[in-house]
Order: structure tokens, then sequence, then C-alpha cells
């Protein structure tokens, strides 16, 4: 392998009285070897160690400001909630809540916005449910193009909306 | 009769082409790697469908685990050392258990950064509770838009 050669001359110098009359150059061999393999070694643990996928991030516009109230008809107010064991209740101004499935969050929540242009969508997530429903939903209602949406804290009202609509 | 000896042929394969590519390859990967900082906890993050890459700069990450506990972290040493305390600059994350600090902490944050983009990266097995909380007290200091971290889903 890669070997460094140096002095090849042959070329001889005279030397007036000296015992050789000849100095031969010496050939200097380096044997490369051992520090190739450790290039190897080096080599692979950085390809095996580097990463190049980037996490994604999902961006969220909140209202500034809490107390700020804004006059919503009830017609337009489409609120979710979200259950402690991730199931979806879905309803419009004070209708009463119906059950819906994650996988059809998407097609619902396009057509709902296809029927009313003016509609807002109101998140509410239980306080013990998973930090996943979040993302979930967030997910499927940027791929729905829903802009206008925002997220809200679960009252004792909501979750007896839920139980009345789990015991219907 | 006397055998025949065959003459071995010797190979003398020239390794330096390859060596040489193997060394630039080394540079190459030394220069791009960048080590992972060290995770105070290990998140597992949700997947999504978000189109946005993490910035790298300039970034502070409130970290939720699964237990629901609370991290800081920013990326640049001299600002932690400002936040948590010269001892702590080292440290990717810190741990928060009082909300009131952390209200304070991303104050001071954004005074020392205006530029700061804020990320909240939550384990996917999280309560919502401390997330609410956070995403209140973000909207307490006035960040009003914030990343979410996530893992791109594939399908």
């Amino acid at each position: 392998m890669g070997a460094v050669e140096g002095g090849g001359e042959s070329k001889s110098h005279a030397r007036g009285g000296k015992k050789h009359k000849k100095k031969r150059r010496l050939r200097i061999r380096i044997d490369m070897t051992p520090m190739v393999d450790v290039a190897f070694l080096l080599l692979t643990f950085f390809m095996l160690t580097t990463y190049f996928s980037k996490p994604q991030t999902m961006e969220l516009n909140l209202p500034a400001d809490e107390k700020a109230q804004v006059e919503v008809a009830e017609s337009n107010l489409l609120t979710i909630r979200v259950a402690a064991d991730g199931e979806l209740f879905w309803n419009t101004g004070m209708d009463p809540a119906n059950r819906i499935d994650v996988k059809e969050l998407r097609k619902f929540l396009v057509d709902k916005n296809k029927e009313n242009p003016k509609l807002i969508t109101l998140l509410k997530i239980d306080r013990d449910g998973k930090y996943n429903m979040l993302i979930k939903v967030m997910d499927e209602i940027n791929i729905a193009q829903v802009t206008r949406f925002s997220l809200a804290p679960m009252s004792e009202y909501d979750k007896r909306q839920i139980q009345k609509a789990r015991a219907s | 009769m006397p055998k025949i000896k065959k003459k071995r042929v010797g190979y003398a394969l020239d390794m330096t082409p390859m060596v040489d590519v193997a060394m630039l390859l080394l540079t190459f990967f030394m220069m791009t790697t960048q080590f992972r900082p060290e995770e105070a906890t290990a998140i597992d993050m949700p997947a999504s469908h978000a189109p946005f890459k993490m910035p790298e700069t300039d970034i502070m990450v409130v970290t939720i685990n699964k237990d629901g506990r609370v991290f800081l972290g920013v990326d640049a040493q001299s600002l932690r050392a400002q936040l948590f305390g010269e001892a702590n600059k080292l440290r990717a994350n810190m741990e928060i258990e009082d909300r009131n600090v952390l209200h304070d902490l991303l104050i001071q944050a954004r005074i020392a950064n205006p530029k700061l983009r804020t990320l909240v990266k939550g384990d996917k097995e999280a309560p919502y509770g401390p997330v609410e909380d956070i995403l209140g007290i973000l909207r307490q200091v006035k960040i009003t838009r914030f990343n979410l971290v996530t893992e791109l889903e594939k399908n």
C-alpha cells in the first residue's frame, strides 16, 4: 500500500580522504498501512455518527392576549374536543357533540370549510390527554388548510358534552 | 523430469487513489459532523406532515418529556451562561420546575437575543396538561409565533 520512497539517487559524492569513497543514500520507505487503517476507522466512525435528517417543525400562531374576546356567531364555530383517551368529538355552535375518527377528520374539515367559509375551528384538548393528539389534529388542520383556528382549554362543560355524546 | 516451477505473479496494487478518496471523505465527514448535544431527557417526537425544517441557530427549545417535566435550552453558550449561570453553560437543557422561573427566563432570553426563535419539543406520550401550561406561558410572554418540533411522517 501507499508507501513513500525517498532518495532514489545513486549518485556518488567523492569525499576526499575518507574510508568510503561512495556514500549511498538510504532509501526511505515509510509503511503507510497503519495510518490508512486508522483513517478508515475514523471514516467509518464519522459516517455512522453523522446524521443529516433534521426534524421538521410545525408553525403555530396564537393570539397574544387571552383576554381578548372575539364575538363569533354560534353557527360559525366548530368545536373539536379531544377526550383524555384520544377520542374526538365535534359540534357546531351549541349542538350536541358527535364522535369522529381521526382518519376522517381531514375530509370532514375540508367539507365543513367549503360549506361555510367563515368557519372558525376551536380545538379543546383534555389536560389528561396526550400531546400527540395536539400534533395529530393540528396536522390535519394544516393539511386541510384551515387557517382560522384556535386552541382553548377544556372546561367542565366540555367534559360533560363528551360524556353526553358517549352515553347517546 | 524436473518440475517446471510456476512463477508466482506478484500483485502490486496501487492503493494511493483509494486512500486519497478515503481521506477526502474523512475530512468531509469530520467537517460536517455535529455532535448531538447531550439531551437531558430522551424525547420521542410525534410525526407530522409539516414541511418546515428546524432552524439551527438562534433557537430556544422548550422540551417536555413523557413525564411532563419541562426543560429549557438555548443554542448559544454565552446565553446559556447568562440564563442558567456560568456553571451550567455546557448543559444543553436545564430542567425548570417552577413555571414562574420559566416565564422570567423566556423574557430574559428574548431580551438578550431578540432574534431567538422558540421551539416546543414535546414527547409523543407527554400529557397535554403541562403542554397547555407552556403554551399559556408563551402567550403571556408574548411569544405568539413558535414552532412545534416533529418528525416527518412517511406516507
